[in-house]
C-alpha cells in the first residue's frame, strides 16, 4: 500500500474536563467550532496532514477524556505519544492549577523525550479570565514548554499551536535520525526508523501486564 | 280743353275752401300754387266774394224791422234780469249759509260708506289670502327647524289647494315660484344628511362591531355558567325596546374605545350592561330621509343611492390592511368593522320599510362572507405564531357567533376554520421542530445526576419513570437517560394541550377532538420529532457518547409513549379502547431512531478501524517477520478496547452487535489489504507478520471485550482469515485439495479464487529472483511446487465451476 505520507506523528491532548479540547481537535482537523456540552468519553482520535520544510507528516491527535473516572484508559495511551498538549481554560483558574497534576502524570507514563507544549484555551472570553497570559507564560517556562493561549471558539493560535508541537516532534525524531547518520528525506530510513522504534515498545510491553 | 279743366279744378278748390277746416286749408293753397295758374284763380275768387256780399245785403234788408223789435223787447228783458240776478244771488248765499252743516255731514256721511266698502273688500280679500300666509309662515317655521318631513306636507297642501284659491297675486306668484326651490333644498339637506349618517356609520363601524362582539361574548360567557359542561354556544343578540336616537359622542370619548375591550378574556369577563347598536348611532337621518324621498316620489332613487353607498362601503369594510396578519388587533379592527356594517344593515331592515329588503342584506353577506374568508386565508397564512394563530381562531369563533346571533349564515367560517387548523398544526409542528432541535443541540448527552430526593421527585414528575431498585440507591445517584427525555416528553405533552386549545369552541365532538389530536401527535412523533432525533444521530463530528445515550433515552421515551395515550384520553375524555380510534405512533419513531443510533456507532467504529489500517505499513517483500504486533494494529486494538470498556451501560445487544460489526469489518478489511491489487507480491516473511496481527486480533476477540458472548462466538469473525493463514504458513495444500467440498474439510471457509489469488502474488516473489535459480535448488524446487499447485487450485476452481 503506496503511503500518502513520508511520518506518522501521534500526538495526544489532556486537561481538565471541559476545558475545550475536543473544540481544539475540531477546529483543527475540520475548522468547525461545535459549543458542545458532550463530554468525551474514553478516547477518540482525528487524523490531518501536515507539510513541514518539505516533508508530509501524518498527525493523528488523541482526544482523552478529562473527567477522572476515565483516567485509568486514559493514561494507557500516554506512552505511544510522541507529543503532548496540556491544556488549560483561561476563565477556569482550577483547570490552571491541575496542569501540575497533568505535567507530573506525564513525566510518569509518557516517553522521556516526548514533547509538550502548554495551551491555555477560551482566549476569547477575556471578560471571565481568572488566569492572566503570565501566569501561563511563566508556567510554561518552568517546564521547559512553548506556551500559546488559543482560542477554538474564534480560531485564535490553532494552527499555530498544532504545527509548533509537530514540529517539535520532528527536531526530535531528526535528532534521531542524525544520530543514525540518516538523510533527513531518506524515506526509507524514517520508515526504518518507525520500525525500530515500535520494536522498542514491544519490548517495553512483555514486560507489562496486559494493558486492555 | 285746357281752360275747362283749370275752371273745374279751380271750382273744385273753392269748394274745398269752402267746407275743409281752416287747419287743412294749407295743403289746398298749395295746391294752387303748384300749378301755374294762380292769377285766374284770384279772379274767380274775387267774383265769388262780390255775389256773397249782395246776397248779405238782401238778407239784411228783410230782417231789418224784426231786428228793431228784437232789440227793443231785449232792453226789456236786460232789466228784468238785472233784478232776478240780484235775488238768485241773495237766494243762494242764504241757501249757502243755512246748508254749510247738512253739506258737510253729508260729506262725512259718503266718507264713511266708502270706507266701509274698502274695508269689507279688504277683509274679503284678506280672508282668501290668510291660508296662503299662514301656510308659509308655517313652511318656513317648518324650514327654519330642519324639520323636512313636515315642511314637505305643508308644501304639498300650499301648492295644491291653498294657492289656487287665494287668486293671482303677484306674492302669490313668487310663493309658487318658491315651491321647486324648496323641494330641492329639503332633497339635498336630506341627501347630505344622509351622507352625514353614512359616513357617521362608517366611522363607528368598528365600535359598534366591538359591542356586538362584546355582547356576544357576554351571552356566551352567561351561556357557559349555565350550562358548563356544554362544549359550545351560540350568541344571541339583546335587543332593547325601541328605538334610541342618542347622538354619539363625536368627540371620540366613547368608554369603550378608550378600554381594552378584553374580547377573549372571557373568564375575566365582568357580567355589565352593554349598550346596543342603536345607542351608539343616531338612525334618524335615514328615517327621516326615507321619508322625504318617499313623499317626493324618489324613493327607488333613494333606495339605490343608499343601496349602492353602503355596497362601496361593504367593500372598504372587507378590504384588510395590507399587515393585518401580524397583530391580533389588526385581525380584530376588521371583524369589528364588518360586524358593525352588518349590525347596522340589520337594524336598517327591521326599521324601516323596504329600504332594505332581506336578498339585499344576504347578497351582501355572501360577499362580505366569500372575501372576509379569502382574505383570512391568505392573512393567515403568513401567520407563523402559533399563539397569533389561536388567538385567531378565537377570535373568528367569536365574530362568527356574533353574526350567527343576528341571523348570518356562518357554516363556511367554521368550514374555514377547520382548514386554518391543518396550517395550525403545521405551524406547531415548525415550532416544535426548533424547540426539539434545541432540546438535543443544548443536551450534554449524559446521565442526569440527582443529589436530593426533591429534584429526584421534580424529574420522575416530568417522566414517567419508575425503578424501584434506583429509588432505594442513596443520594447522589443517575438517572439512566439525560437530559432531553424529560423536557421532549414535557413537551409532547405541550403540543398536545397545544392541538386541544385550537379545536375548543369549534362545535365539534370528544370524539373528533381526540381523533384529531392523535393524528397530530402522530404527524409530530413519525415526522418532526424522528426528523431531529435523525438529524441529531447522522450530523457529523457526533460522537460515540452521543450515540449511545440517545439509544438509551429513545428506550425510556418508547416506554413512556402508553402514558402519553393515557394523558390524550383525560384531557378529551375518550376512553381509549374506542372503537377504530386512532393510536399512537410513536414506539415506532423511537425504534427506528434507536435502530439508527445503532447504525451510526457500527459505521463509526468502522470509520476509526479504518482511519487506523490507513496507517499500516506492511514491506510485502520482507523476508522474515517481525515478532510483535505491527504498531498500527497495537493502537487499533487499544482504541478498540478502551472504546468498549466504556460502553457499560450500552444496551447488551448494542454493545454486543457493535462489537462484532467491528470485528468483521478489521477481519474483512485485513483480508482486502492482502488481496489488494497495487500488492503485487507476497513474501513468507510478510504473511508471517500478518500472521502475528490477526493472533492480536484473535486474542481481542478471545478476551471478551463485551460481557454476553458465549464460548467463540467472537473469534468466528477472524475464522476466514485464520484458516487461511493456516494453508499459507503450513502449506498443507494436499489436504486442502483432497477434502475440498466435504463438511469435515479443515479449511472449509478458504475460497479457492482467494487462494489462488495469494498463490499468485508468492509465485512473482520467486520469479523476482529468477536469474539465480539455477544456483539455488531450493529456489527451483519451490517454484515448481507452486507452480504444481496452482495449476491444480485452477482444475478445482474449473472442475466445481462445470
Amino acid at each position: 500500500m503506496a503511503k500518502q505520507y513520508d511520518v506518522l506523528f501521534r500526538l495526544l491532548l489532556l486537561g481538565d474536563s471541559g476545558v475545550g479540547k475536543t473544540c481544539l481537535l475540531c477546529r483543527f482537523t475540520d475548522n468547525e467550532f461545535h459549543p458542545s456540552h458532550i463530554s468525551t468519553i474514553g478516547v477518540d482520535f482525528k487524523m490531518k496532514t501536515l507539510e513541514i520544510d518539505g516533508i508530509k507528516v501524518r498527525i493523528q491527535i488523541w482526544d482523552t477524556a478529562g473527567q477522572e473516572r476515565y483516567q485509568t484508559i486514559t493514561k494507557q495511551y500516554y506512552r505511544r505519544a510522541q507529543g503532548i498538549f496540556l491544556v488549560y481554560d483561561i476563565t477556569s483558574e482550577r483547570s490552571f492549577q491541575h496542569i501540575m497534576k497533568w505535567a507530573s502524570d506525564v513525566d510518569e507514563y509518557a516517553p522521556e523525550k516526548v514533547q509538550k507544549i502548554l495551551v491555555g484555551n477560551k482566549s476569547d472570553e477575556q471578560e471571565k479570565r481568572q488566569v492572566a497570559t503570565e501566569q501561563g507564560d511563566k508556567l510554561a517556562k518552568a517546564y521547559g514548554m512553548d506556551f500559546f493561549e488559543t482560542s477554538a471558539f474564534t480560531n485564535h493560535n490553532i494552527t499555530e499551536s498544532f504545527t509548533r508541537l509537530a514540529e517539535l516532534v520532528l527536531q526530535a525524531n531528526k535528532k534521531d535520525l542524525d544520530l543514525l547518520g540518516g538523510s533527513l528525506n531518506d524515506e526509507l530510513n524514517l520508515a526504518d526508523l518507525e520500525e525500530q522504534e515500535g520494536l522498542c515498545n514491544v519490548s517495553d510491553d512483555t514486560r507489562k501486564s496486559c494493558w486492555c | 280743353m285746357a281752360s275747362a279743366e283749370i275752371a273745374a279744378e279751380h271750382e273744385r278748390i273753392l269748394r274745398e275752401i269752402e267746407s275743409t277746416d281752416t287747419n287743412c286749408i294749407g295743403p289746398t293753397l298749395r295746391s294752387v300754387y303748384d300749378g301755374q295758374e294762380h292769377g285766374l284763380f284770384m279772379e274767380k275768387l274775387e267774383g265769388r266774394i262780390r255775389n256773397h256780399d249782395r246776397e248779405i245785403e238782401k238778407m239784411c234788408n228783410h230782417h231789418f224791422q224784426g231786428f228793431v223789435d228784437s232789440i227793443t223787447e231785449l232792453l226789456k228783458v236786460r232789466g228784468e234780469a238785472q233784478k232776478l240776478k240780484g235775488q238768485v244771488t241773495e237766494t243762494n248765499q242764504k241757501l249757502q249759509n243755512d246748508g254749510k252743516e247738512l253739506l258737510t255731514s253729508m260729506n262725512e256721511l259718503r266718507q264713511c260708506r266708502v270706507q266701509q266698502r274698502n274695508i269689507a273688500t279688504t277683509i274679503d280679500k284678506l280672508t282668501h289670502c290668510l291660508p296662503v300666509l299662514e301656510m308659509y309662515s308655517k313652511l318656513q317655521e317648518q324650514m327654519r327647524a330642519k324639520r323636512y318631513y313636515p315642511a314637505l306636507r305643508t308644501l304639498e297642501q300650499l301648492e295644491e289647494s291653498c294657492l289656487p284659491q287665494a287668486g293671482s297675486y303677484r306674492f302669490c306668484t313668487i310663493m309658487a315660484e318658491n315651491i321647486p326651490r324648496l323641494r330641492t333644498h329639503i332633497r339635498d339637506v336630506s341627501m347630505s344628511d344622509l351622507k352625514d349618517f353614512l359616513e357617521s356609520i362608517r366611522k363607528h363601524s368598528d365600535k359598534i362591531g366591538e359591542t356586538a362582539m362584546k355582547q356576544a361574548q357576554v351571552q356566551i360567557a352567561r351561556d357557559n355558567a349555565v350550562t358548563s359542561q356544554q362544549r359550545s354556544a351560540s350568541g344571541r343578540r339583546i335587543r332593547k325596546e325601541g328605538y334610541g336616537s342618542t347622538e354619539v359622542d363625536r368627540t371620540g370619548n366613547n368608554p369603550f374605545s378608550e378600554q381594552d375591550s378584553g374580547i377573549l378574556d372571557v373568564d375575566d369577563e365582568q357580567e355589565e350592561e352593554v349598550p346596543g347598536a342603536h345607542d351608539l348611532v343616531d338612525f334618524s337621518p335615514v328615517y327621516r330621509c326615507l321619508h322625504i324621498y318617499t313623499v317626493l316620489g324618489a324613493r327607488d332613487t333613494f333606495e339605490n343611492y343608499y343601496r349602492k353607498q353602503r355596497r362601496k362601503q361593504a367593500r372598504l369594510v372587507l378590504q384588510p390592511h395590507s399587515n393585518m396578519h401580524e397583530t391580533l388587533e389588526g385581525y380584530r379592527r376588521y371583524f369589528n368593522q364588518i360586524v358593525g356594517f352588518f349590525v347596522v344593515e340589520d337594524h336598517i331592515l327591521h326599521t324601516t320599510q323596504g329600504l332594505v329588503n332581506r336578498a339585499y342584506v344576504e347578497e351582501l353577506w355572501e360577499l362580505a362572507l366569500s372575501k372576509t374568508i379569502a382574505a383570512l386565508r391568505t392573512h393567515s397564512s403568513y401567520c407563523t405564531d402559533p399563539d397569533l394563530v389561536l388567538d385567531l381562531k378565537n377570535l373568528i369563533v367569536l365574530f362568527a357567533d356574533t353574526l350567527q346571533g343576528y341571523g348570518f349564515p356562518v357554516n363556511q367560517l367554521f368550514d374555514m376554520l377547520l382548514e386554518m387548523r391543518d396550517q395550525y398544526g403545521e405551524i406547531l409542528l415548525k415550532k416544535w421542530s426548533q424547540s426539539f432541535r434545541q432540546i438535543l443541540d443544548q443536551d450534554n448527552y449524559s446521565p442526569i445526576p440527582v443529589v436530593s430526593p426533591e429534584e429526584y421527585q421534580r424529574i420522575t414528575g416530568q417522566f414517567p419513570f419508575q425503578d424501584p431498585e434506583l429509588d432505594k440507591m442513596p443520594f447522589p445517584k443517575k438517572l439512566p437517560f439525560s437530559e432531553f427525555v424529560p423536557k421532549v416528553y414535557s413537551q409532547l405533552k405541550e403540543f398536545i394541550y397545544a392541538c386541544l386549545k385550537y379545536s375548543e369552541d369549534l362545535h365539534l365532538s370528544s370524539t373528533e377532538i381526540d381523533d384529531m389530536i392523535r393524528k397530530s401527535t402522530n404527524l409530530l412523533l413519525t415526522r418532526t420529532l424522528s426528523h431531529c432525533l435523525q438529524y441529531a444521530i447522522k450530523k457529523k463530528n457526533v460522537g460515540l457518547a452521543e450515540l449511545v445515550q440517545i439509544i438509551i433515552n429513545t428506550t425510556h421515551l418508547e416506554q413512556s409513549c402508553h402514558y402519553l395515550e393515557e394523558f390524550i384520553s383525560n384531557i378529551t375524555n375518550v376512553p381509549p379502547d374506542t372503537i377504530n380510534a386512532t393510536k399512537l405512533y410513536g414506539t415506532s419513531t423511537f425504534k427506528d431512531a434507536r435502530h439508527a443510533a445503532e447504525e451510526e456507532i457500527y459505521t463509526n467504529l468502522n470509520q476509526k478501524i479504518d482511519q487506523f489500517l490507513q496507517l499500516a505499513d506492511y514491506d510485502w517483500t520482507a523476508a522474515q517477520g517481525g515478532g510483535q504486533a505491527s504498531d498500527y494494529l497495537s493502537d487499533l486494538i487499544a482504541f478498540l478496547c478502551s472504546t468498549f470498556a466504556v460502553f457499560t451501560h450500552l444496551p447488551g445487544k448494542v454493545a454486543q452487535t457493535a462489537c462484532m460489526s467491528a470485528c468483521k469489518h478489521l477481519s474483512t478489511s485485513l483480508l482486502q489489504l492482502l488481496l489488494e491489487a497495487d500488492v503485487r507480491q507476497v513474501s513468507m516473511g510478510a504473511l508471517q507478520q500478518f500472521n502475528v496481527d490477526v493472533k492480536e486480533c484473535e486474542r481481542f476477540a478471545r478476551a471478551g471485550p463485551v460481557p454476553g458472548f458465549q464460548g467463540d462466538t467472537l473469534l468466528l469473525a477472524f475464522i476466514d482469515l485464520r484458516q487461511l493463514l493456516d494453508l499459507f504458513t503450513q502449506w498443507d495444500w494436499s489436504t486442502y485439495l483432497a477434502d475440498y467440498g466435504r463438511p469435515t474439510c479443515k479449511y472449509l471457509r478458504v475460497n479457492p479464487h482467494t487462494a489462488l489469488a495469494l498463490l499468485e502474488k508468492m509465485k512473482d516473489t520467486s520469479r523476482k529472483n529468477n536469474m539465480f535459480a539455477q544456483f539455488r535448488k531450493n529456489e527451483r524446487d519451490k517454484q515448481k511446487l507452486i507452480d504444481t499447485v496452482v495449476k491444480q487450485l485452477r482444475n478445482l476452481i474449473a472442475s466445481n465451476q462445470a
